[in-house]
């Protein structure tokens, strides 16, 4: 995922009301840690002897605790996805523009949750995490994660917040490989599940891209096994990892024009040299640079693995004995410029789905924003996630003929 | 919040006589998922549509029921031999760019195929023709000239002979007379308005 969704222009009036004061936003909000206590096995046969998950909520759950939605997020996301932490904060969470009272998922109806996966850099538990052992960060001796794994530590989550079960559980790309986890895993417990721009497995060329970002990252000697400081570690290949995982996330057609060819006002104009020159080039290399202020490289390698490692039809045989537990009303959405996980990889997930009798639509959006599309402001792209999430009262027939 | 309310149509009603209760339907060019939902209310079906437009599918999803965004045939070539008990081409058949290949492949994933059409032949289609010279118009054929999808008009006379020479069986028929609501007794590719047809291999 990307990190520059761009924001609606200011309306009239922004510049006396805050955004994180407007109405029709969440506001402030804080993240809070859940920590688990208990030993913790992965689907690798180690275990933890307990975890924490950063996450926060959006909203008020309900009486009968069935009114809660949780938001999946992609491979660089955390749980930050609407609201500001402070009035200073440039930019709200992440998908700010789908989560608010009023909007697409509405605040005042639902309780929206969101937690950072485990495995993860941004205050859940993770190869940065402090081993109780040893006292230093984890490293490469943390637990390899899987998808699965992730998801059964925000069950954990979501039953010490009291959730009897899920409205509906929303994800793009990795996201919407743990919503469908949530609902072969726990089927009773997901009601609904919205899947956009995902895979039930990558294909050999989206592995291909993770495994050259791995290699920029422990080609780096600062990498050193997986063994550094906080501050320090393989900066410069992590660097490297997000900006050509950032070519994958965008197209042809938005990167042109976005930048074209254009070039940057450099001093002296010099063609002959290989200082930036191209504002594309500036663009990555900005990228680059405030990834790795906010991400950990080994998470990137466990994140990147855990992506790899899911195929749902492997690990069922067939992806219709994926599915043959499922009881939530699914919901696939694609993007005809997404060439990371493709169209056709989200038809195949619906049309298993219905082989194997389940409730499940595809909605297809044309946009030439490539797999980041789901980020996308758009109205009709709102308009299906509250078709999903609310439905109508049923309509009624008049039999008089 | 206002009552959501539809009116049934007569065409409705008969394709609905048709389907076996609790089976399992697919709609192909489902729309905003009137019949199905129809369907799913009076016969308990589990139901599938498909059809191209995104709105289309909002509704559907908003309706509560399943819907695919996309082409019918490459729909239904994912699907094993007689997965749907009925396929429904109703108000549809008309825009299908290869006919033969949509209801061949719609006779291999259901067990049966119901298609609805508007009847090119009934008599006042053809003297409308002939004394105002312009497009049908009714409301199958919503939209003028320009702003429609290419139509492939077809009459009873037309399907007779496209199921005698595929050598489909027809089960049933049900023409309806030019107000598209009481019977039409004789002569029906002059005096019918509307035709359904319920076919099997």
């Amino acid at each position: 995922m990307t990190d520059d969704i761009d924001t609606l222009p200011s309306a009239p009036g922004a510049e006396t009301t805050p955004r994180h004061l407007a109405p029709g936003e969440v506001g402030l909000v804080s993240p809070r840690d859940f920590i688990y206590a208990q030993p913790f096995s992965f689907r690798s046969g180690q275990s933890i002897s307990g975890f924490q998950l950063r996450y926060e909520t959006y909203g008020t759950l309900n009486a009968t605790r069935d009114n809660a939605v949780l938001i999946c997020h992609a491979l660089s996301g955390d749980h930050h996805c609407a609201g500001w932490h402070t009035p200073a904060d440039k930019k709200p969470g992440w998908w700010n523009n789908l989560i608010g009272p009023g909007k697409a998922v509405d605040t005042r109806r639902f309780f929206v949750v969101c937690a950072n996966v485990l495995g993860g850099c941004q205050g859940s538990t993770g190869p940065s995490s402090s081993n109780p052992e040893t006292g230093r960060p984890y490293g490469i001796l943390f637990p390899f994660v899987t998808i699965g794994d992730m998801v059964r530590a925000q069950k954990l989550l979501l039953d010490h917040l009291g959730i009897v079960e899920l409205h509906g559980v929303i994800g793009g790309s990795m996201g919407g490989m743990l919503a469908l986890r949530f609902a072969t895993d726990y089927p009773r417990f997901t009601r609904r599940v919205l899947g956009m721009a995902t895979t039930g497995r990558e294909s050999a060329q989206a592995i291909a891209f993770n495994e050259v970002g791995r290699q920029a990252i422990m080609q780096d000697p600062a990498w050193n096994r997986g063994d550094y400081t906080k501050d320090a570690g393989p900066r410069v290949g992590l660097a490297i990892a997000r900006m050509m995982a950032h070519i994958t996330y965008v197209s042809d057609a938005s990167m042109d024009r976005k930048f074209g060819r254009r070039k940057k006002n450099t001093a002296n104009g010099d063609a002959y040299t290989f200082d930036v020159q191209f504002e594309v080039e500036g663009y990555l290399r900005h990228q680059g640079q405030s990834f790795i202020n906010r991400f950990d490289a080994n998470s990137y390698l466990y994140i990147t693995r855990a992506l790899d490692q899911f195929d749902l039809a492997h690990a069922h045989g067939t992806l219709e004995q994926a599915f043959a537990a499922v009881e939530a009303e699914t919901l696939i959405v694609g993007f005809t410029s997404d060439w990371l996980f493709p169209p056709e990889q989200n038809r195949q997930l619906t049309l298993a789905l219905l082989r194997a009798g389940k409730r499940a639509s595809y909605a297809e959006l044309s946009t030439d924003l490539g797999h980041d599309s789901f980020l996308l402001e758009s109205e009709e792209l709102y308009g299906l996630v509250r078709a999903w999430i609310e439905r109508d009262q049923p309509y009624v027939f008049d039999y008089a003929i | 919040m206002t009552k959501l309310v539809e009116k049934r149509t007569v065409d409705m009603e008969i394709i609905g006589d048709w389907v076996e209760p609790n089976t399992r339907v697919l709609d192909l060019g489902c729309g905003p998922g009137v019949l199905l939902d129809y369907l799913v209310q009076t016969k308990k079906v589990s139901a599938v549509g498909v059809d191209l437009e995104l709105a289309k599918i909002t509704t559907c999803v908003r309706r509560g029921l399943a819907a695919y965004q996309g082409d019918m045939t490459e729909f239904m070539a994912a699907f094993p031999d007689k997965h749907f008990d009925r396929v429904i081409c109703s108000r549809t058949v008309h825009e299908l760019g290869d006919p033969t290949a949509v209801i061949t492949e719609a006779l291999r994933v259901g067990r049966a195929l119901t298609v609805g059409f508007v009847n090119h032949g009934f008599w006042k289609n053809r003297v409308d023709m002939l004394l105002r010279g312009r497009k049908l118009r009714n409301p199958v054929y919503t939209t003028e000239w320009f702003e429609s999808r290419p139509a492939n008009p077809v009459t009873i006379a037309d399907f007779e002979h496209f199921c005698a020479a595929k050598k489909i069986h027809i089960a049933r028929r049900a023409h309806l007379a030019g107000d598209w609501h009481s019977p039409c007794r004789a002569l029906p590719n002059l005096f019918a308005g509307y035709a359904l047809y319920d076919l099997a291999r």
